[in-house]
């Protein structure tokens, strides 16, 4: 029977499934593609790290109290266009700072983030400080031993598997200075 | 308007109406069993989620579908996005880890590092601030608190279930269609 419905149902079920295999054949080629390709490999330096005392707000429960906080500026250098392919939407670049306290606890704390959408964008040289408020979890950074700095991407897709990865990591740990006093 | 139809059914008899309703138990029990069984797979409480905000505009749109995993031996980490909800708020948020703290418990030996306890923060994407006004006077975010790590990403799929939310006539109407067709198809 070659009925107008008929019709209609054969076609939109041929072009639904054409659609399905194209984004699988999307999903899958990018993701492989992501797998098996070597990360780029960028630069980061802290140019400047200086701790000084404020009040933080705790929690909603506590309020504030006198807390320190530091002070990150870095210098970086990668080029990450690589990472945009036939199938990437954005990057989000985050840099964080790694230290494991005295007390055992691992600290993994972002301080900057940046959204790139265009490929144009990707190649990165700047200098940058921290958008996020840095501190301890204890009041001061006083015993809080040397942390290390790195830049990680996630690739966010237009379909498929999201990917992350590191793109740079300071050279080693840099130690926190004495707090400033303001008087 | 139907009458074809009705005399269609009557001529097929009783049996063939109860195998038709089997069969459409059967579809809804089968479509329940897959998403149950890729809840076990990937150790969540709901593998796919639909997004409802746009905190994390523009990675992620209204009726954007995300895939979750959440598995067991492995911990959160910083730019993460994570599925999470606060007990007493009523819907799921989607945002990205901005820190996290392993803490070391000094009261008891863990049998495995991951039995000790991580403190999360998160923030959306597109939200100035963190979420600690979301935490509804938590401090931090814990595990037991997430529902998962977006793994993948569908745009616009979901937003036919946004759309039947707010217009239920829409979901009663896709129903009671399909649950005809089931009964009259021949085959």
């Amino acid at each position: 029977m070659h009925t107008i419905s008929s019709r209609v149902s054969n076609v939109s079920a041929f072009l639904s499934s054409c659609i399905m295999g194209l984004v699988l054949a999307v999903a899958v080629t990018s993701a492989l593609y992501q797998m098996y390709q070597t990360p780029p490999a960028g630069e980061l330096a802290v140019t400047n790290l200086k701790v000084l005392p404020g009040k933080g707000r705790y929690s909603r429960k506590y309020g504030t109290r006198q807390q320190e906080f530091a002070f990150v500026n870095l210098n970086l250098t990668a080029d990450l266009s690589p990472l945009f392919h036939w199938n990437t939407k954005q990057l989000f670049l985050y840099v964080s700072a790694e230290y494991t306290d005295q007390q055992g606890t691992v600290n993994d704390v972002v301080i900057w983030d940046r959204i790139v959408r265009r490929k144009e964008d990707a190649n990165i040289s700047s200098n940058i400080h921290n958008k996020y408020r840095f501190k301890a979890m204890s009041p001061t950074f006083q015993n809080v031993p040397p942390a290390q700095y790195t830049l990680k991407y996630n690739v966010m897709p237009y379909i498929g598997m999201l990917a992350w990865g590191e793109a740079a990591r300071t050279s080693e740990p840099i130690p926190f200075p004495e707090a400033h006093q303001l008087s | 308007m139907f009458a074809d139809e009705f005399k269609a059914l009557r001529r097929l008899g009783f049996r063939h109406v109860l195998l038709q309703v089997l069969n459409f138990i059967q579809v809804l029990a089968s479509g329940f069993m897959m998403w149950k069984g890729l809840g076990l797979v990937t150790n969540t409480e709901s593998p796919i989620v639909v997004v409802l905000s746009g905190s994390m505009e523009p990675a992620f749109y209204r009726g954007d579908l995300l895939f979750l995993t959440n598995p067991s031996a492995k911990r959160y980490a910083t730019g993460d996005i994570t599925v999470y909800k606060i007990p007493g708020a009523d819907i799921p948020i989607v945002h990205r880890v901005l820190e996290t703290h392993d803490v070391v418990s000094k009261d008891y030996v863990a049998a495995s590092p991951l039995a000790q306890p991580q403190l999360i923060l998160t923030k959306g994407d597109n939200n100035p601030v963190d979420d600690l006004d979301l935490y509804q006077g938590l401090e931090w975010l814990e595990r037991r608190h997430i529902i998962g790590k977006v793994q993948g990403f569908l745009p616009y799929v979901g937003y036919v279930t946004i759309a039947m939310n707010d217009f239920p006539q829409l979901k009663y109407a896709l129903l009671g269609g399909l649950g005809l067709l089931a009964l009259i198809q021949r085959e």
